[in-house]
């Protein structure tokens, strides 16, 4: 009996704590658009810590990485996973230079389109402002704790790796805090950032790698 | 006299070319057992997660292979990309080969075919033995599948799974060497084929 008082309070807490998600109206949609751009606008660098989960349905638990990501106005960003191994990108102008643990390579992106796609996306998601990509259908949620765009894919070459893209943003300074990259199997992949710095100085030597 | 140099030069050339590199200078021995094991993939309530780095030819790139044993003789074997996106999602079930996914780059028939058989001989629980030789320090299980023998190392001081090695009758094909400290779990893999220039080594990841 004791046991199923203690699930149903588990079960009204799992609810009470969900925030209620409902659609944005036409004049939150300007607004939010708005402030978002505007929050771009001014953010000239960025950095952050991350964790990242891989979720797959038949695992126990999520695949968990972690590290930093540098950016730096208009185009230059760097992921560095520092856990639980030492592997750093720096997506610079049509490359990716990767350094996987002291194996270090180039990729040309400049003839894959989907790469290109895909770089564009991780370099607007980080900066929220995406909202006018012409490739994604497009829809604005809110809650209490958070507002929400979700991007649908139009292209069906990118629908077959991505079937939607989440960012989730603060409500009051308009920063992403989260992306979550589902897949068409419904397995994803969710980014979490915390100890976030904007506009502090970053030198250009952080993206040689 | 050149008649008998002419034999022996191509007996010799003969047992050179037949005699299979793995078991050389090993002495083969009556045995009781009938299959050999891989012990590393056995837990269903373990996630086996690493990470990956393949070299192809010149070029090398990196990911994260997850192995998880999902049913009897059922293993799902997944590989995503640094950032987590599926390049190929595999079930192997007995001799039943799944697809689940495969990225369009390398959705190509001799690159999967190289990626099944590779994993297939990574995961595969147990095999009937054929034969068994011995070494100072090893016992070498030989069992065969299709047209292909396997050998399985297995140390004899710590009873740990060494080495598999793929071979037909005469070559050898691929080996998979495994370094293990904590009991059944594999913390080094290095998957090195010999007729490509392919290897893949995999590295557990750290527990936090």
């Amino acid at each position: 009996m004791r046991n199923y008082c203690l699930l149903l309070y588990f079960i009204f807490i799992g609810i009470a704590l969900q925030a209620q998600e409902t659609a944005m109206n036409a004049s939150e949609i300007a607004a939010f658009k708005e402030k978002v751009i505007a929050s771009a606008k001014t953010t000239k660098t960025i950095k952050t810590d991350f964790v990242q989960y891989k979720h797959l349905d038949f695992l126990s638990d999520d695949v968990k990485t972690s590290g930093n990501m540098v950016f730096k106005a208009p185009g230059l960003v760097k992921w560095e996973y520092t856990n639980p191994y030492q592997y750093s990108v720096v997506f610079k102008e049509d490359q990716l230079l990767i350094n996987d643990g002291g194996t270090k390579s180039k990729v040309d992106i400049g003839n894959s389109k989907l790469f290109k796609k895909l770089n564009q996306l991780i370099v607007n998601s980080v900066k929220g402002n995406m909202f006018s990509d012409a490739d994604f259908t497009v829809s604005f949620i809110k809650s209490s704790k958070y507002n929400k765009a979700v991007f649908i894919p139009k292209d069906k070459k990118i629908a077959s790796y991505i079937a939607s893209f989440e960012l989730l943003f603060n409500k009051d300074d308009a920063q992403v805090y989260e992306v979550k990259m589902i897949e068409p199997s419904q397995d994803f992949t969710r980014i979490v950032f915390s100890n976030r710095t904007l506009n502090g100085p970053v030198n250009d030597s952080v993206f040689n790698n | 006299m050149i008649r008998y140099l002419t034999i022996s030069f191509l007996v010799s050339l003969f047992f050179v070319s037949c005699s299979l590199k793995t078991t050389e200078g090993l002495r083969q021995v009556h045995f009781n057992e009938t299959e050999v094991e891989n012990p590393y993939f056995l837990n269903p309530e373990i996630d086996y997660v690493y990470k990956a780095k393949i070299a192809i030819y010149k070029k090398n790139f990196g990911g994260i292979l997850i192995i998880k044993k999902i049913g009897p003789e059922s293993h799902r074997v997944v590989f995503t990309t640094e950032f987590g996106s599926k390049l190929f999602d595999f079930q192997f079930e007995g001799d039943t080969f799944t697809k689940h996914f495969v990225v369009e780059d390398l959705d190509k028939k001799f690159i999967v075919n190289i990626l099944k058989d590779d994993f297939k001989l990574l995961v595969d629980e147990k095999a009937n033995i054929l034969a068994v030789y011995e070494s100072e320090k090893q016992r070498i299980y030989k069992t065969q599948r299709e047209d292909r023998f396997n050998f399985y190392f297995i140390e004899d001081e710590s009873e740990k799974l060494q080495k598999i090695v793929n071979t037909s009758k005469t070559k050898e094909i691929v080996a998979i060497d495994f370094t293990a400290s904590e009991e059944n779990i594999a913390e080094t893999i290095a998957i090195k084929h010999n007729n490509i220039k392919l290897t893949i080594h995999l590295e557990k990841f750290k527990k936090e």
